[in-house]
């Protein structure tokens, strides 16, 4: 890799902070716009700057492809399976209400709260898949090919 | 009715959800799988608890009793909902037992045609399509369904593109799919959104209940029409709009064609009916028109042009492709009746043509698993050397040709009768004149198979081979089902009387 | 109000110049790039229309992350598309005319816009925004209907994206190395592969053609 010196210190401050505002979409979005969508993008968007910047290798260190793959199944599941607890405790699918019988806005707090984490695994784990995938396929990235 | 107090409450009464999340879930820790084998065995135990399931549901319906199943315990129109009527639920049982039929074919087929290791995810790519057809039959939710179709289409096309380690085409095959799938589900996608604009709620007893109120709506709710129209006619193959089709069914690994063939076309066609009888209502002008002379006049269009298509084609599967195209002409000619005898009759055609051509295809397939023939110049000495097999293909073929006792003929015949009934001659003898086209692309397979010798190869006659059991039994069940319905219908006759009673009801 | 009707007229005009750009344009890695301006001069507009959630995803997801994708499938193939000649250019062009048409058809009865008594500002929509306090206690009403009132309509989404993640793991393999098994029948392959080898350059566009479509 070519020395980008500006290019490697900018991001290294940068990165936490995306990957932080991606939580901050995640966990903010029943006051303000965002959500789990939004969250998982972002969260897979600084992990792609790092192996645009580091190396997909270095990426493929931090972040193994079979943790990826095994994310793109658990967010699924976890949103599955709070379909499926709240069918446990007697309700219909997703009914989240169940979950506090007391009081039902309760438990759809902590169902939003559960559905949208499957969410933002899901899809930052599928947006780092698929960029994997597509960068592998070639040898590492020279500048005149940006 | 004693077979369903076997079945536990809980298992009927979240039936319609465990329908659709069973696979999803299971799909999603199979794709993790290190096992090709374990994945397997979860794939077969998921279809079988949905035909056990979906036969249940089948069984309730038959009793006369309807279900809502209202997801998160919200009412409609503010909560997506299920639907559990005498419309969808042979449909779903039709594809929870394909499912299962084509998983015991696929463990010879698939270990023949997929990498090892690509083994675990691609069966989960199967769970997920089987998840979405039955998402988008189980529905009664107009958004729910475009949510579905898209989880079905994209698994499709991951399903029909893994052909590719058996002939590269597939790729083309599966991109042609993939645009044309794609343009489709946004045209449907356009509609829904005028119909939102329209009515203002997206559950489908809704929106139908308002447009009748309205008396089938302003221009925006004709235009709606149109474009749904155009985005199913794009997912069944409705005739100008069937390009994607024959690559598919052609390149597609053996076991994802057999599955596509007998469930894909057929839970749009169930969307089309959906949509065109109880969301819509033929008493509007505007779908009156469109179903008896586009819907008609493309049905007969396609039973005619893609049975000729069928005949000059040198490939056996994309010949039977074809074929496919050409039945749904015939399905769509049953809507185009518009009659409660056209509607049953095209319905019952839709349930006999998914298990004639899925034993066909499941033949075509057992023929490449043992020589890696498709041509049907290749088909020489099939005769003798598979003759089981070869047997089924005859008999499943006699049944699309729609000889008597068989299933095809009993669809065929009612949807004559239905088409006398209206006093359409015309659509009659074109009914019996692409029959005699059936015959020549059937026959043309058969006189090759029989009457010709076996081909050698270094100067050896090639030696009989028969397919795996785990092959000829899902075929010779279909088979034997075909000639099943084909002496007694009166089950799936009455099935689909009661889908065309939901139709013409205009689905309450 | 006219003041936000002059700019979304403003960003619709900005939409459909850049249309016309990427479909006149050949460049690959322009059509890439004028697609995440599309994106975000959409997102512009949905804030305008006061759609903020639909702003934020379109700005995430379609001027972000799918721009890069974009690039990084772009360059695993050319960098310029092949001319199209006008022959066949002819028949999309009266398919969209025909849609264009069809819309234009619809426009004279739809509802003014932001009619308040039009039926998708006032039945279930309305609904939502008067229950969605009592029933779930957030101020988000687009997160309440998402993840609650439709939350299986998210878990259909959430499975969208995984099984597009599936196909990519099946069809690429996430360290680059998928495609290279052969099937092979059990048995005595009687006829030869019915397929020549893939090549490095795509076949001419009606090779394609004949192949599938014969």
């Amino acid at each position: 890799m070519t020395p980008h010196v500006i290019l490697r210190v900018v991001s290294k401050f940068l990165i936490p902070l995306i990957a932080m505002f991606a939580f901050y979409v995640q966990f903010h979005g029943d006051y303000g716009p965002g959500g789990g969508f939004q969250a998982g993008v972002i969260l897979a968007a600084s992990v792609i700057l790092y192996a645009l910047i580091f190396g997909l290798d270095a990426a493929k260190k931090a972040i193994p492809p079979s943790w990826v793959r095994i994310g793109m199944s658990l967010g699924v599941l976890l949103y599955g399976g709070t379909g499926v607890a709240t069918w446990f405790l007697g309700g219909e699918f997703l009914n989240y209400s169940v979950f506090t019988p007391d009081h039902p806005s309760h438990g759809q707090h902590y169902g939003i709260l559960a559905v949208e984490l499957g969410v933002l695994l899901a899809v930052a784990s599928v947006m780092v898949a698929i960029f994997y995938a597509f960068g592998s396929r070639q040898p590492d990235l020279t500048d005149e090919d940006w | 009715m004693d077979i369903l107090s076997a079945y536990p409450g809980w298992l009927i009464e979240h039936g319609a959800a465990l329908l659709v999340i069973l696979p999803l879930l299971m799909g999603a820790i199979t794709a993790i799988m290190p096992s090709e084998r374990l994945s397997w065995v979860t794939t077969m135990i998921v279809t079988l608890v949905l035909t056990v399931t979906s036969f249940g549901l089948l069984l309730t319906i038959m009793g006369g009793e309807s279900q809502l199943y209202r997801l998160g315990g919200w009412d409609p129109p503010h909560g997506i909902s299920f639907v559990i009527d005498g419309l969808n639920t042979p449909v779903l049982f039709l594809i929870s037992a394909m499912a299962l039929l084509t998983t015991l074919y696929a463990l010879p087929s698939v270990a023949a045609e997929v990498e090892p290791k690509k083994r675990p995810p691609f069966y989960a790519a199967f769970m997920v399509g089987v998840a979405g057809l039955i998402g988008m039959v189980v529905t009664g939710d107009a958004f729910n369904v475009f949510v579905f179709l898209e989880v079905s289409s994209i698994s499709t096309y991951v399903l029909v593109a893994m052909g590719a380690s058996r002939d590269r085409r597939a790729l083309t095959a599966a991109y042609n799919y993939l645009i044309l799938g794609s343009i489709g589900a946004t045209f449907f996608v356009i509609g829904l959104g005028f119909l939102y604009m329209e009515t203002g709620t997206l559950n489908m007893a809704d929106i139908g209940r308002i447009l009748a109120d309205l008396d089938g709506g302003s221009r925006v709710a004709m235009v709606a029409f149109g474009f749904i129209t155009i985005g199913l006619g794009l997912k069944l193959a409705m005739f100008p709009l069937h390009m994607w089709l024959p690559g598919a069914y052609a390149h597609a690994p053996s076991f994802v064609t057999v599955f596509l063939a007998s469930t894909a076309t057929k839970a749009a066609l169930y969307l089309m009916l959906r949509f065109t009888f109880t969301v819509f209502d033929p008493s509007f002008d505007y779908v009156i028109t469109v179903v008896t002379y586009v819907l008609t006049g493309l049905g007969i269009a396609a039973m005619l042009f893609a049975s000729l298509q069928a005949i000059f084609q040198t490939d056996a599967r994309r010949a039977l492709a074809f074929s496919s195209i050409a039945q749904v002409g015939y399905m769509l000619l049953g809507i185009g009746i518009a009659t409660a005898a056209g509607l049953s009759a095209g319905y019952l055609h839709l349930l006999n043509h998914a298990v004639i051509k899925g034993a066909l295809f499941l033949c075509l397939g057992a023929f490449w698993y043992r020589y890696g023939i498709t041509r049907i110049d290749d088909f020489a000495g099939l005769g003798k050397m598979m003759p089981w097999t070869m047997g089924a293909f005859t008999l499943a073929g006699l049944s699309l040709i729609g000889v008597p006792a068989t299933a095809g003929f009993v669809s065929k015949l009612n949807l004559v009768k239905a088409a006398l009934d209206k006093e359409w001659y015309w659509a009659a003898t074109i009914i019996v004149v692409t029959s005699v086209l059936a015959i020549i692309y059937i026959g043309r397979m058969l006189l090759t198979a029989y009457f010709q010798s076996p081909p050698e190869i270094d100067g050896e006659v090639v030696a009989k081979n028969e397919a795996p059991l785990m092959m000829l039994i899902p075929m010779w069940f279909l088979v034997l089902l075909s000639v099943a319905i084909g002496i007694n219908a009166d089950l799936i006759s009455d099935a689909a009387r009661d889908a065309a009673a939901v139709l013409m009801s205009g689905g309450s | 109000m006219p003041s936000t009707i002059i700019l979304d007229i403003g960003f619709m005009a900005m939409l459909v110049v850049v249309a016309i750009a990427i479909v006149r344009l050949r460049s690959l890695f322009a059509i890439v790039m004028l697609q995440g301006v599309y994106s975000l001069v959409s997102a512009m507009w949905f804030v305008s229309l006061d759609a903020v959630d639909v702003a934020f995803t379109e700005a995430a997801v379609g001027a972000g992350v799918s721009t890069v994708l974009m690039l990084a499938a772009m360059l695993l193939a050319d960098r310029e598309s092949l001319p199209v000649p006008m022959s066949r250019q002819i028949g999309p062009l009266i398919i969209v005319v025909l849609i264009g048409l069809a819309m234009f058809y619809a426009l004279g009865d739809m509802p003014a816009y932001g009619d308040p008594h039009s039926p998708a500002n006032s039945y279930v929509g309305m609904d939502y925004i008067g229950r969605t306090a009592d029933d779930i206690h957030i101020p988000n009403v687009v997160t309440a209907v998402l993840a609650s009132y439709r939350g299986y309509d998210t878990f259909g989404e959430a499975v969208v994206v995984f099984s597009a993640g599936l196909g990519v793991l099946l069809l690429l393999g996430l360290n680059g190395n998928a495609g290279k098994w052969r099937a092979k029948p059990n048995g005595v392959r009687i006829s030869k592969a019915a397929a020549p080898a893939a090549r490095r350059r795509p076949l001419p566009k009606d090779a394609v053609r004949k192949g599938d479509a014969s």
